[in-house]
């Protein structure tokens, strides 16, 4: 889908979604709109294109450039296009000398005030005020340039991506629009009256100082150069794009990389991207320098031991030295010996490829993803409920729904994009109940209606969801009629009979999550009663050791009260990475073939022996954490790791590492030198999501595409690095293009049966199931019936409330639990190499004012974090979005240490990591922990160890 | 808090019947933490599983022992 630089158009004001026509005559044309369309808009759809400034059509109209003015019959005035209706019968004339004069009368106070430095401008030759000038054909400036003007305003540089040219600025509002109405931050305003009017970020402070959360809506918004990148200030205006799909988080925004023969210049939001129409966030819209970072890997590289120096090498040499180390060990400790991991930063392609190499060339199922240590909870409880392991509806969905439940996830931080669409919806008047220890920023939504917190203690979920659902039950707020239809009976009245039962009532769940029980009543009343209601929720739900009961919890809490099946409802799992749906999709687990087919499915099987041509094992592989456990054991002595930091992202450092420090082999694949890296004896470069073509799937299980921007920096995109491996080990893998991969997919995996690059580039993107029976896929599931069982009836399951281990005493007094900030992603590895550590350039440790106060600690502080796992070093911010007893980090920065003191306990059925509870001590310090002194120690080592080989290689070239 | 493997494997299949205690009776228990072992867990868990029981010195749950007892006499049947 390459195209020339050619931006979409812009209607100038919103859709109408009316159903009912109306015809009207403009410029002698007859046009047929939707009712409550704009003359503006009815214009453009036939192609006549009136003059504009102030409006764009991600925008409410607002009239006030008037560059718009038309005249209409029997109406007095020149009335503004963009926000005058449509009307049957009305006669509408959008060029004649009275307008056209007017118009040029506008431009000619507008432009009086503005640099003529078009020719050195960086918005030069894309910039609407000087396309709009040319339109009006403005000739002249009769009133001259010597009067009062705004040209020595100064520059705002303070944001690290874009600048705020004062002097530039037309004062149309279209970034305080933006701001407010498509990321609903209000951090932008028109500060003063008439001729001081201007643009404020906040109360006059900078940018960076400012509640700008940098989204980009304001830059995109922008018709002059007042608010432009700082990248096309460097480099100038882009010549050709490619649509391409963000690699951060699991919104998968499509972006419009906008280059220069291969230098991107800017990564713009695609209006038609089917997840973020138009919209960004600061990491995918600005935070893509990482993809030409100096710390990128190069060139393959080896060694014998972990205390050696890297040797680059060919890759040649490297694919052959790891599969002679993989087939000698398998030799020697057998078959079971060796595993891997597949990555959820990957393409599906790719995942697909490394967990087939896993099954069919190592000849075992010791294939796991980092899906493991966040969403598995999901797989598993939405697939014994459900029956699919996946949300249940599309992004979109959220603006029919009535109201919003939200249970451990904090979408404005870590699902920007979608966590704005939420917040328009709570504009126009959705209720939101939040389930969370923290208050998190959505609660802070301006103009949010009604709006009810549920701060429960970390690690109650369970008994919270429960009593949710006993109110539901108990006082008569279930939708009996799609119960009988949609669920099983068995399983329902056994559910009931649990439910029912006295202990799970909000006054008897109080002491265990310290919510009161008229608080949790009333929220249950709210959700059950709403037309339409919908669950969000995240990896505040998962990664406890009761994460996949939380999940069911959910599920029965949405079958209860009928919400499940049409717009506006459902379950809805907030995936963390770009492609976690994806990575579990194709088979990842060791328990399931792609598809989510179990391998001990003998009909199954036998498809993918016959396309594979090898015998699979029907037994469950090894998951992560047993991989660890039998390389501490010496069973277990080689693992290829792709794409993911596991050293940096599981729990209980220490004990990782001294599973990967013990492997005989470690081949990771990987663009920086990560933390796993630093234990392993193969690094192969990785390529960025900019250097290979694939696809990616979203939470919403929408597939998109990856198209290659730029060729990998390396040489190779990760498939064709499997691919090198597969061959090596003397297992045949031929593909010439992933959409030769992706055929393999839909011929092996039922749900994806019938997409295909061709019909993904011929609709954009497809969700999953894609089938014969859903040939243009399936935006919203479970319509009609549910994939389970022989009557497709949903499975209510039982969802006992047992507390974790994980529990405080004197001891370890405080829990802590664990997130994610808006600006880092995940362990940091992309993030940490922007400028995104404007905003976060360390980790730091929350706590509530009355716990820092009894410790003696002020912000600043250097505080020692001590669990029964290990003891790390932050700096403390005192702040009341705590509740006291609880204390919260996040995990960007791998000096951090955060997961030194997670611990061991996981979710009883995935083994999901317990990474939101975690009983500590906190106390001032004043140096780094042991573990932290440690990490430096290698930290320098193992860089010393990569420059070592890349001054060896250019003394030897 | 913190297991040897071994440990971590009975505690594991002791946290699976504990989270299905109401499933129904000590039976239908035993039963839904069969299927779930029989369905995620690898060979090496099942083998350290069995060699727990085997030692005697490992605490179960009411139904996890009759499952790690029916695993087992299975494996040597």
């Amino acid at each position: 889908m390459l195209q020339h630089f050619d931006p979409n158009k812009d209607y100038g004001t919103p859709a109408s979604l009316s159903e009912k026509m109306v015809t009207l005559e403009i410029d002698g044309v007859e046009v047929t709109v939707p009712e409550g369309t704009s003359v503006m808009r009815a214009a453009a759809m036939y192609d006549i294109n009136i003059p504009k400034l102030c409006a764009s059509d991600n925008l409410e109209a607002y009239g006030s450039c008037r560059i718009c003015a038309v005249q209409i019959e029997g109406r007095r005035g020149t009335p503004a296009s963009c926000t005058t209706p449509v009307d049957a019968g009305m006669k509408v004339s959008t060029q004649n000398d009275k307008l056209a004069k007017l118009r040029r009368n506008i431009m000619e106070l507008y432009i009086s005030d503005h640099p003529l430095d078009c020719l050195t401008c960086p918005a030069n030759g894309d910039c609407e005020l000087q396309d709009t000038a040319g339109e009006v054909g403005l000739r002249e400036v009769r009133y001259g340039f010597e009067g009062n003007n705004h040209l020595d305003a100064e520059k705002d540089q303070s944001n690290p991506y874009f600048t705020f040219d004062a002097s530039k600025c037309i004062v149309c509002s279209r970034c305080v629009r933006a701001c407010s109405e498509v990321q609903g931050t209000f951090a932008l305003t028109i500060d003063g009256r008439g001729f001081d009017s201007k643009v404020a970020a906040g109360q006059d402070e900078q940018f960076l100082d400012s509640e700008c959360v940098s989204c980009g809506a304001c830059v995109q918004a922008c018709p002059t150069a007042t608010l432009m990148e700082n990248s096309v200030i460097d480099m100038g205006t882009p010549e050709h794009s490619i649509t391409t799909t963000c690699a951060y988080c699991g919104v998968g925004c499509s972006f419009n990389a906008e280059m220069k023969g291969d230098q991107l210049v800017r990564m713009v939001p695609a209006k038609d991207g089917d997840a973020n129409h138009g919209h960004s966030c600061v990491k995918g819209r600005f935070a893509f320098g990482y993809a030409t970072h100096k710390d990128r890997i190069k060139a393959p590289m080896i060694r014998d031991s972990i205390d050696q120096p890297w040797k680059e090498v060919s890759w040649e040499e490297a694919i052959g030295f790891a599969a002679k180390r993989l087939k000698d060990i398998q030799a020697q400790y057998g078959r079971e010996s060796i595993g891997g991991i597949t990555s959820s930063r990957c393409t599906n392609e790719e995942t697909y490829l490394v967990q087939k190499l896993i099954r069919a060339a190592f000849g075992n199922n010791n294939t796991d993803t980092c899906a493991r240590v966040c969403h598995s909870p999901t797989g598993y409880g939405l697939k014994q409920t459900l029956g699919e392991s996946a949300g249940t509806q599309t992004f979109d969905s959220v603006m029919f729904s009535d109201c919003i439940l939200v249970i451990g996830a904090n979408p404005t931080d870590a699902h920007p994009v979608f966590g704005s669409l939420m917040r328009r919806r709570l504009r126009e008047g959705a209720s939101l109940i939040v389930t969370d220890p923290r208050e998190i920023d959505l609660l802070n939504t301006p103009h949010l209606g009604d709006a009810t917190h549920l701060p429960l203690r970390p690690g109650t979920n369970v008994a919270m969801v429960n009593a949710l659902a006993h109110v539901v039950v108990t006082e008569g707020y279930e939708d009996k009629e799609f119960i009988a239809a949609r669920c099983e009976g068995d399983a329902y009245a056994k559910w009931r009979e649990f439910i029912i039962d006295e202990r799970h009532a909000p006054e008897n769940v109080e002491a265990i999550t310290g919510v009161s029980a008229e608080k949790v009543r009333e929220a249950a009343r709210k959700f059950a009663t709403a037309k339409n209601a919908s669950i969000y929720y995240g990896l505040g739900v998962t990664e406890h050791s009761q994460g996949s009961t939380t999940v069911m919890g959910i599920a029965n809490l949405a079958l209860a009260t009928g919400n499940m099946g049409r717009e506006g409802v459902g379950v809805n799992p907030l995936r963390g990475q770009n492609n976690v749906q994806g990575s579990c999709d194709m088979g990842s687990f060791p328990h399931e073939l792609p598809g989510y087919q179990h391998v001990s499915d003998a009909v199954a099987r036998a498809r993918f022996e016959k396309v594979w041509g090898v015998e699979l094992d029907d037994e469950p592989g090894l998951r992560i954490p047993n991989m660890f456990d039998a390389a501490l054991s010496g069973e277990f002595r080689a693992m290829y790791v792709q794409g993911e930091d596991i050293a940096q992202s599981d729990p209980n450092t220490q004990h990782v590492e001294a599973a990967l420090a013990a492997l005989d082999c470690l081949i990771v694949q990987d663009i920086f030198l990560n933390e796993t890296a630093k234990f392993a004896h193969v690094l192969l470069p990785g390529s960025t999501f900019l250097e290979k073509n694939g696809t990616f799937t979203n939470a919403e299980r929408r597939i998109n595409r990856v198209r290659k921007v730029m060729a990998p920096i390396a040489g190779k995109e990760d498939w064709e690095v499997t691919v090198d491996l597969a061959n090596a080990l003397g297992y045949p893998m031929n593909y010439s293009h992933p959409s030769e991969i992706m055929d393999e997919i839909a011929q092996l995996t039922p749900s994806f049966a019938n997409v295909s690059y061709a019909k993904l580039d011929e609709h954009g993107s497809l969700q999953w199931p894609c089938n014969d029976e859903f040939p243009m896929g399936s935006p919203i599931m479970h319509t009609e019936s549910f994939p389970i069982g022989d009557e497709g009836k949903a499975q209510f399951a039982v969802t006992e409330f047992v507390p974790t281990t994980e529990r405080a005493n004197s001891r370890f007094p405080l829990l802590l639990t664990t997130g994610r900030i808006l600006s880092q992603y995940n362990v940091g590895a992309q993030t940490r190499r922007t400028e995104n550590q404007a905003w976060h350039d360390e980790d730091i440790l929350e706590l509530h004012p009355h716990d820092a106060e009894e410790r003696g600690i002020k912000t600043g502080d250097w505080l020692g974090i001590t669990s029964r796992a290990g003891q790390t070093v932050l700096r403390a911010k005192v702040s009341e979005r705590m509740q006291p007893g609880v204390v919260y980090t996040t995990f960007h920065h791998p000096g951090s240490g955060a997961n030194v003191i997670t611990t061991n306990n996981s979710d009883w059925a995935t083994n999901c990591p317990e990474y939101k509870v975690t009983a500590v001590q906190v106390e001032k310090v004043s140096q780094p922990s042991e573990w932290q002194k440690n990490f430096q120690d290698n930290h320098e080592r193992q860089n010393e160890f990569l420059r070592g080989s890349a001054s060896t290689h250019s003394a030897v070239k | 808090m913190f297991h040897t493997e071994e440990e971590s494997i009975v505690t594991m299949i002791n946290q699976i019947a504990q989270n299905n205690v109401s499933a129904g009776s000590e039976s239908e228990v035993a039963d839904m933490v069969e299927n779930h072992i029989v369905k995620f867990w690898s060979r090496r868990m099942k083998k350290i599983l069995a060699e727990q029981l085997a030692s005697g010195t490992a605490e179960f749950e009411p139904a996890a022992l009759v499952v790690a007892q029916r695993l087992s006499a299975k494996a040597s049947a």
